[in-house]
């Protein structure tokens, strides 16, 4: 994989943006901090997969990254132990 | 139907009746539309069909009742998870070469073990490890479960009647990209002795899912041998 | 967002299936019907080719699911949503669908 920015156990924020392109980023986790713990490998981003790019379109290396259930939701009803994880291309995350 | 759901009083609305339903009948016709209007072609479809026939969750079942009999195949199975898959028959390049359009071949084992139970979920759409666990069930592809196992997932994990003890962390995969997840759950006790088959009948696609624990008194059959594709 | 249109020969059907009666996730566990599982091949089709992509459809499904075709069985969504986008891009109208189903319902029980 060509230098992912960032390390298995770094903490990261997802970018907090709104896109009239197609994406995969959920909204529940734009904004939020979690940790990486995993290496994806590289592939195209689904905001150029979508439009038929898959020859042209750009690649990232994807992240998967863990969250609190507490970070996400603020009235999380279940135990302080609880995860979520989920993958993000490296354009979606910043250094939290 | 797994026989998980046994003892459940149901509200299906299929009366068995031998007359065309005009659901089969929209189906067929908006299918013929679209070849006739040349969006695909009948043979694109029936090579899906016919792959997807072929599917159901036996190879999930056969994969996890190997890897809890076989140490060395388990450790392959949690790394190289589509390598793994072609020892029990399934490839999960087919039927196109390249996998299907919403089934891309990046695939993970998800273990559970005494302090994580891990349950799988799509929020954007309904992504689902389809070769190894056939079609996905209805109330996956729901956004009742697809809304509420991301933020209440104990909640919803009571529902199908999984009580998690506190001190065991829930952790919810969002397959929001090109990974496709199957839970490995965790060999339960009162199964020593018991053969890959045997043990592969306790692991049902709800376990896989992560909706469920097997049960050594809840079997459902699995064919013997290699999955067919 | 704009209101969905109504089409008639996708509510008719209502009568067929039945009004939705589940009351949680667990009540709408069934075995799949040949026609579902078919659907679902349609739907890969219909992305592969790039009439209808998968994610797009979701969404679709979520939302006239829940508004124009609230009152119908869960199963059904793919069908009735496949249906009604293809003939709101154009891909054949309500006169169409009306007469193939017809020309179907026919071959279907005529043995």
């Amino acid at each position: 994989m060509a230098n992912p920015r960032f390390s298995i156990g770094d903490e990261v924020t997802v970018r907090d943006e709104t896109t009239l392109f197609h994406t995969r980023t959920q909204k529940f986790a734009r904004g939020r901090t979690g940790v990486v713990v995993e290496h994806r490998p590289e592939w195209v981003i689904p905001e150029d997969e979508a439009f038929d790019r898959m020859e042209t379109g750009r690649k990232e290396p994807f992240y998967v990254v863990r969250f609190k259930q507490t970070e996400l939701w603020p009235g999380y009803t279940g135990q302080s132990i609880d995860t979520l994880e989920s993958e993000f291309s490296e354009r979606w995350l910043v250094p939290a | 139907m797994t026989s998980m759901h046994d003892g459940h009083d149901g509200h299906n609305t299929f009366p068995v009746s031998s007359k065309v339903s005009e659901f089969e009948i929209l189906e067929l016709a908006v299918r013929e539309l679209a070849i006739e209007k040349g969006i695909f072609s009948a043979e694109d479809h029936r090579r899906f069909a016919e792959w997807a026939d072929g599917v159901g969750p036996h190879g999930g079942s056969k994969l996890v009742a190997k890897a809890w009999s076989d140490p060395a195949f388990k450790e392959k199975l949690l790394t190289k998870g589509t390598e793994a898959c072609k020892e029990v028959g399934i490839d999960w390049l087919q039927p196109t070469g390249t996998g299907t359009p919403s089934d891309y071949t990046f695939f993970y084992v998800l273990e559970n073990t005494p302090k994580v139970h891990n349950v799988i979920v799509c929020t954007l759409c309904s992504c689902y490890p389809r070769p190894v666990l056939g079609m996905s069930p209805d109330w996956y592809r729901t956004p009742a479960y697809r809304r509420r196992m991301v933020n209440r997932p104990r909640e919803v994990l009571a529902e199908f009647g999984l009580h998690l003890p506190d001190d065991v962390e829930v952790r919810v995969h969002d397959s929001n990209q090109k990974s496709r997840f199957m839970v490995m759950p965790m060999r339960p006790d009162g199964t020593e002795g018991w053969s890959e088959q045997e043990l592969a009948e306790i692991v049902t696609r709800d376990t896989m899912i992560g909706v469920a624990l097997p049960d050594p008194k809840v079997r459902v059959p699995v064919p013997a041998g290699e999955v067919h594709q | 967002m704009t209101e969905a249109r109504r089409y008639g020969v996708l509510h008719e059907t209502l009568d067929d299936i039945g009004e939705r009666t589940d009351v949680s996730l667990r009540c709408i566990e069934h075995e799949p019907e040949v026609w579902e599982s078919r659907m679902q091949v349609t739907c890969e089709c219909l992305s592969e080719g790039g009439a209808l992509d998968n994610l797009e459809r979701r969404h679709l499904e979520d939302r006239l699911g829940e508004t124009v075709y609230a009152r119908f069985p869960v199963q059904t969504r793919s069908a009735l949503t496949v249906a009604h986008t293809l003939m709101d891009r154009g891909f054949f109208d309500e006169e169409e669908l009306r007469s193939k189903m017809d020309q179907v319902r026919e071959k279907m029980t005529v043995d």
